[in-house]
């Protein structure tokens, strides 16, 4: 009795593993199976013989390799200038000594965590047109670094702000000015947190759907979400060969996942609360 | 000494990068949304028109938006009524077992990691009508197959249950913590005087969490309002607008059909539906100051 009340939770958590797992399983399978008549007799197993094509014939129709360097380089680029920018203000509003304005600049920013920022896609839209950047990739990478300023600098002000002050007095003693304890000083002591936001960002950024679906309208801009979702609209009849364009867009998420889980689930679960 | 540290040119140079994007793209696109609200603009000739309160009265008068609006509050409703069941009652179990607490976590948060498009496409292969996943394990019991995504009937239902796939976990993993930062001895003291299992998570650990459960409904109404990738890529607001979101009711109308100016119009309304439902929630439920000290 007492064995059968231990197995009980794990029999409901298994349950719950399988509903989240086997989605990713089915899908897995059923792109190294020969076409969807294959996928139809035999949906649940591993197929008899392996079709390795599939995976050939996607990237190449699919266009897998450009949609994917699009998407790696707006994403680092964007997130990086984010956090540039972000731990420049962090440092003046939390370490420079302006009085009344540290405290006013740094809730005005907080407001911007309040905002629902799919109800400003349209004034954005706009914005990019107007600087003649739509159909770009400069349409997609400034608005993403706009767009996590917010975040990133409340993340990176708490941190600066649990820094002792003792630490930049030192560094005015030996002579240094703003700019040399921003960069020698704070910003060193300072990376941890930025790994945290980078993550956050850049997975939000990966993933952003509908400014890259709206903004970009050349082919060969088209960031992997997006040429995903093109990719399932013309070969919708061929659903093995869209597995495996789906395993490609997934397996670097996983990938990554399982390096970098603790500070993923941190940095991600921060991010929602402190928004 | 602290006159490095006290020099505004530089704390203005340091300010000045973040703060232009930042008024740039978030406090100007307000103030533009209610101007244009107001107006007729198609969003690209040389003369805005002036339309008063036409916009919202259309808006207010159209059928198609308050199925919209009604599809808002179905995310609302499923998150908040089936939903935080769901994780409130996982996160205690994942809480109380001893081993493959890490795998278990680990697991259930991987979907909300994905990408929103891709889970999308993930799901309309699941609800494949012939040889999706769905249909096949309804056959093994005889049931005959169901259009999931194009029968108006299941439409929604369809991806209320793609969105509570990819969240539910990452919530949990949110309830998570807060159980597991509750001291021990609260748990223990109650084990000593002969409290079940079943008590002491609903009579200590509940009460205690309720909290983070709030945090928990004010981020799936956030999220709700939000909701517009996952329609756009599983049924486009089809079959015949019955899954639309004011989202994506106001995407059509802006940028599909160039009606910029009632685009914008639905975006303050989107703006003021939000404001009005999380006030709601926080008179109605939230308990509020509440302050757990151990």
């Amino acid at each position: 009795m007492p064995r059968l009340k231990k197995s009980l939770p794990h029999v409901a958590l298994l349950g719950y593993l399988i509903v989240v797992l086997f989605p990713f399983l089915f899908v897995l399978f059923s792109s190294v199976k020969k076409d969807n008549n294959a996928i139809a007799l035999n949906p649940f197993g591993i197929p008899k013989t392996f079709e390795f094509s599939n995976y050939v014939e996607a990237w190449v129709n699919a266009k897998i390799s450009t949609y994917f360097f699009n998407s790696l380089y707006i994403s680092i680029l964007s997130s990086v200038v984010s956090i540039l920018l972000a731990s420049m203000f962090a440092f003046a509003v939390t370490r420079m000594r302006q009085g009344k304005w540290n405290k006013i600049l740094f809730s005005l920013v907080l407001i911007g965590m309040l905002i629902p920022n799919n109800a400003l896609m349209l004034p954005i839209y706009t914005i990019v047109r107007k600087l003649h950047i739509l159909n770009t990739h400069w349409a997609l990478i400034i608005p993403y670094i706009a767009n996590a300023i917010p975040f990133t600098i409340i993340i990176l002000a708490a941190f600066m702000r649990s820094l002792p002050s003792e630490i930049e007095e030192a560094a005015v003693m030996d002579g240094l000015k703003a700019p040399g304890i921003f960069a020698r000083i704070i910003v060193p002591l300072t990376v941890p947190a930025m790994v945290t936001v980078f993550i956050v960002n850049f997975l939000g950024n990966w993933n952003e759907f509908l400014l890259a679906n709206y903004f970009l309208s050349n082919d060969e801009l088209r960031t992997l979400p997006v040429g995903m979702v093109q990719f399932r609209d013309q070969y919708q009849m061929n659903y093995a060969q869209m597995s495996a364009g789906i395993v490609y867009s997934v397996v670097p998420v996983i990938v990554i996942y399982a390096i970098l889980q603790e500070k993923i689930i941190e940095g991600v679960t921060a991010g929602s609360v402190k928004g | 000494m602290n006159k490095a540290l006290r020099n505004p040119l530089v704390f203005i140079l340091f300010v000045i990068p973040a703060l232009v994007l930042f008024i740039m793209f978030f406090i100007y696109p307000i103030f533009s949304s209610l101007y244009y609200s107001f107006t007729s603009w198609n969003g690209v000739s040389d003369t805005v028109k002036y339309a008063g309160l036409d916009n919202f009265k259309k808006a207010l008068g159209d059928e198609r938006f308050w199925v919209s609006v009604k599809n808002n509050g179905w995310f609302i409703l499923f998150s908040v009524c089936i939903q935080v069941p769901l994780i409130v009652f996982f996160s205690l179990l994942i809480a109380n077992v001893k081993k493959l607490k890490g795998l278990y976590k680990t697991a259930v948060f991987m979907p909300s990691i994905m990408s929103t498009a891709v889970i999308g496409i993930l799901w309309g292969f699941i609800y494949e009508p012939n040889i999706g996943l769905f249909n096949k394990v309804l056959g093994l019991v005889g049931i005959e197959p169901v259009y999931w995504l194009s029968d108006e009937r299941f439409a929604m239902l369809s991806i209320l249950i793609t969105n509570a796939w990819q969240w539910t976990g990452f919530y949990i993993v949110m309830v998570l913590a807060a159980i597991l930062s509750i001291p021990g001895e609260l748990d223990e003291a109650a084990a000593i005087d002969g409290a079940t299992g079943f008590q002491r998570a609903t009579r200590i650990t509940l009460p205690l969490i309720v909290p983070i459960i709030s945090v928990v409904i004010m981020l799936s109404i956030a999220g709700a309002m939000k909701a517009a990738d996952i329609v756009i890529v599983m049924t486009k607001g089809g079959p015949a607008g019955s899954t639309e979101v004011m989202a994506t009711y106001m995407i059509k109308y802006a940028i599909t059909n160039f009606k910029y100016g009632y685009g914008n119009t639905i975006a303050v309304l989107i703006f003021m539906f939000t404001l009005v439902v999380t006030a709601l929630y926080q008179l109605l439920f939230a308990r509020r100051n509440e302050r757990i000290e151990y």
